[in-house]
């Protein structure tokens, strides 16, 4: 009974002995694992493991290892070489290309755990030490400097005798970069490294391989620091730099001083045409209608902002009906005169500049219609363009002067005139070439009815473009010329004339005669004046108003409304010639038979054409008019200025 | 005239050695070791190849490298061993140890076609090109042969007994062919550190080698 007692006890005891046991966590150790062995000269080799847990209690560890082709275990014989975890073979225990089957038991009071065996060959497992004596040199070869590496193999690998061929690997970084540049040497044990940066300090490393092996570790890093060697450059080039920024700068400041000239040179502007009034976009189009109705419609005649300063006086224009047109008799009085236009002016050029025995020879009162008739056209214009209503046809003697010679053009056919034309019934004109056979050059007087200068035919003149305007107006001419008897109109060369009329409805009227024409008139010849039209009345009467013959543009309205002028004479192109009232007594001294005519000529039945239209002015004429003063004054007359004033 | 291929092939080294003797033996045994270097690598190759589809757990039932069919032959064991022997000692054996692998590289190549591995056409390759460098460097290695003395013109026989057929199921025939590559594997390295320890001695115009 006690010993069953006792047994007991021992029992419980025992059984709480190992329950204190694992209670406090004691086991056998853990596996051993991670077993690898390395050979720095295919001589010796270690080998590391990795212990497992312990267990709680001390453990120890031992390697056994067996050879291939025997079954005799032996363990390592040296722990402590290759320090904790380590077994260190030596040459005499190693042999190669035999197999070595190792393992590691870890053993404690507990128990012991085997780890898994591994087989190694140590030719296979060879990596050496890393290079030695890391020699880096800065050589200087010609201004260019590079570095030479050089090293040492692993004092234990035997590499002299073939036992270990090493090849080696070179890398280097400037020191305050992250990446490296590796470089192969092969078997070398001297290296060159060439484009360096100027001042730079690199760190350089070497490692090495067996040729069946592992690589080594890099071999500590060797600092060296490349000298300068492009300060001279740099200097140069800084130079270099700055002076042709200086020289740029000079040369872009030039070309900013000229540089509308430079722009001259290299982009010709090119030259427009001169035309006021004439679109060029049109002309660009191509269409010649379109053109020729934008200077006959909307700009004609040309008129400044202040035109009503230019009426001033009042011209009646008397109109008989049975007044003859003058025509012009014959076609070749007509060429040759126009010949003779030819020969000496030219469209562009102003009409002082005309060599031409021109329009109003007879100063003595004409000469203000002379300049008037530009005055007047442009007037007219204005009178139209206002609807004016009175027109006061005064007399209307115009004498067409033979030589009146508006230099502007009628020849020139292809040549559009914005002037419009002044006509005025001037049938003694048309007589006097006849009766005087010592002028030859007969041909452009045509005295018209006021048709031509009437505000129908300047009001149907200037509403429509011009070609239905000329056809208007030749309707005028036409009815004036078929009631006249003694008219001309009649003669087969009117068509021509006509034509030529037409063409040269916008005849600019000659501004100035500087001389008389020696073969034109005995008439003395006056200083000119200029007449501006300032509107046409009614009646179709065109007031005009004296102008001062200077050459800027006064519009100044002179105060001389009760001063009438008459037209005095139409010279070749039509151009009106206005003499002032008390110049009219002396015209009709003198020309006595020209009274007759314009007393004949009122009696047709162009006056009724003329005032039945006058209250259709056109509204383009205002614009026209002051243009022709200062043009007037000028001396010249251009289109292009005519009718480059806005229209009312 | 009687032709024996032994005869002629004698007659054909020794022309052939006239012909080379322009070039220098350090500079052929750099050519042979550097073949024998790639023979190596070539087999290297192979054994790790056939590893990444080869379970390892084979290993502990593959027979030892011992079983090799050169093992007869005695090669050195450690370096001391190795220094001591002989330049044309060194050659015969390098030359026996090629000559011993032509058949069961043969077997190798004719195996690797039906090969169960995922990875028989690199396989077959890579043997196909180890016959060609070990053709090569055989004849190189004859030649050099000629140039050290009779004793380099020893060659040891060393038949291989394992026969044309591997196996008969996979296991067996991955085995089989996995413990010819270790053995293959060896025996490359043994020539090619035979050969570079020649080319060491012999380099005494071209230290830098060593």
């Amino acid at each position: 009974m006690m010993k069953k007692v006792g047994e007991v006890v021992l029992l419980w005891l025992l059984i709480l002995f190992i329950q204190i046991a694992a209670g406090e966590g004691y086991s056998p150790p853990g596996k051993p694992t991670n077993i690898s062995c390395r050979s720095p000269e295919k001589e010796t080799f270690t080998c590391w493991w990795q212990p497992g847990s312990d267990g709680g209690l001390p453990t120890t560890y031992a390697l056994y290892y067996r050879k291939e082709g025997s079954e005799r275990v032996f363990e390592c014989p040296d722990y402590k070489t290759a320090g904790k975890n380590s077994c260190f073979f030596s040459k005499n225990v190693t042999s190669i290309w035999v197999n070595y089957n190792i393992t590691v038991v870890a053993t404690n009071s507990m128990g012991n755990t085997f780890s898994n065996p591994v087989d190694i060959d140590v030719v296979y497992i060879v990596k050496p030490n890393p290079p030695e004596e890391v020699v880096v040199n800065v050589t200087e070869d010609k201004d260019w400097p590079f570095l030479q590496v050089s090293w040492k193999p692993p004092k234990m690998a035997d590499t002299r005798s073939g036992w270990i061929t090493l090849i080696y690997e070179v890398r280097l970084k400037l020191e305050n970069e992250n990446k490296w540049e590796e470089l192969s040497a092969g078997q070398r044990k001297i290296f060159k490294i060439y484009s360096l940066r100027s001042g730079g300090t690199y760190d350089v490393q070497v490692r090495c391989k067996p040729d069946h092996g592992f690589w080594s570790e890099w071999s500590p890093t060797t600092r060296v620091k490349v000298p300068e060697y492009l300060p001279q450059e740099r200097s140069m080039w800084i130079l270099i730099v700055v002076f042709a920024a200086f020289i740029l700068i000079i040369c872009i400041w030039m070309i900013y001083m000229n540089f509308h000239s430079v722009k001259h040179y290299l982009l010709p502007p090119v030259p427009g045409p001169k035309i006021k009034g004439i679109d060029k976009q049109l002309l660009k189009s191509g269409k010649s209608e379109d053109i020729f109705s934008s200077l006959v419609v909307s700009n004609f005649p040309p008129t400044t902002s202040n035109y009503e300063d230019f009426l001033v006086q009042y011209l009646e224009v008397y109109v008989p009906e049975e007044r003859e047109l003058i025509m012009d008799e014959g076609k070749d009085l007509q060429d040759d005169s126009f010949k003779t236009e030819n020969s000496t002016c030219d469209n562009d050029s102003g009409r002082g500049s005309c060599d031409s025995h021109t329009l109003l020879i007879d100063k003595g009162g004409g000469d203000k219609e002379d300049g008037q008739q530009t005055d007047q056209e442009g007037s007219q214009a204005e009178a139209e363009a206002k609807s004016h209503e009175e027109v006061m046809e005064k007399e209307h003697l115009a004498c067409c002067h033979e030589n009146a010679q508006i230099p502007n053009i009628s020849k020139e056919k292809e040549k559009v005139k914005s002037w419009p034309s002044l006509f005025s019934p001037l049938p003694q004109y048309s007589l006097s070439p006849v009766n005087r056979p010592n002028k030859p050059k007969m041909g452009n007087q045509h005295c018209l009815s006021d048709g031509l200068f009437t505000p129908n035919s300047l009001s149907s003149y200037f509403t429509q473009p011009g070609p239905s305007t000329t056809k208007s107006f030749r309707s005028n001419y036409w009815e004036c010329s078929l009631d006249h008897k003694q008219s001309h109109l009649l003669h087969p060369q009117t068509a021509a004339h006509e034509h030529l009329q037409a063409e040269n409805d916008l005849n600019v009227a000659y501004v100035d005669y500087m001389g008389a024409p020696l073969d034109v008139h005995e008439l003395s010849v006056r200083p000119t004046e200029y007449v501006e039209v300032q509107r046409v009345s009614d009646e179709d009467v065109v007031l005009l108003h004296p102008v001062t013959p200077s050459h800027e543009n006064s519009y100044t309205i002179s105060h001389q409304t009760e001063d009438y002028s008459r037209v005095r004479m139409v010279n070749n192109n039509n151009g009106l010639l206005l003499l002032q009232r008390d110049d009219i007594e002396e015209e009709k001294n003198m020309c006595p038979y020209e009274e007759e005519m314009v007393s004949r000529a009122t009696s047709t039945g162009c006056r009724a054409s003329v005032t039945s239209t006058l209250p259709n002015s056109a509204t383009g004429i205002n614009t026209a008019l002051p243009i022709l003063d200062e043009k007037a004054a000028s001396g010249y007359v251009d289109t292009a200025t005519m009718f480059g004033l806005p229209t009312y | 005239i009687f032709f024996y291929p032994g005869t002629v092939k004698m007659h054909m080294a020794v022309y052939l050695v006239a012909m080379c003797r322009a070039v220098p033996v350090n500079d052929l045994l750099d050519r042979a070791s550097q073949r024998s270097d790639k023979m190596h690598s070539l087999s290297t190759l192979l054994t790790q190849e056939m590893d990444s589809h080869f379970p390892p757990y084979g290993r502990m039932q593959m027979p030892r490298p011992a079983d090799c069919h050169t093992s007869i032959l005695q090669t050195p064991n450690d370096k001391e061993q190795a220094l001591q022997v002989s330049e044309s000692d060194l050659m015969s054996l390098a030359r026996s140890l090629l000559r011993g692998w032509v058949d069961p590289l043969a077997v190798l190549s004719t195996n690797a076609i039906t090969l169960p591995h995922p990875a028989k056409s690199s396989i077959s390759s890579k043997i196909q090109e180890l016959q060609e460098h070990s053709k090569s460097l055989a004849d190189g290695l004859d030649i050099l042969s000629g140039k050290m003395g009779p004793a380099a013109q020893t060659i040891s026989f060393l038949p291989y007994t394992g026969g044309t057929d591997l196996g008969q199921d996979r296991v067996t025939i991955l085995n089989k062919f996995n413990f010819l590559l270790s053995c293959l594997r060896r025996d490359s390295h043994k020539i090619d550190s035979f050969l570079k320890v020649l080319r060491c001695r012999a380099a005494k115009l071209q230290p830098e080698l060593c």
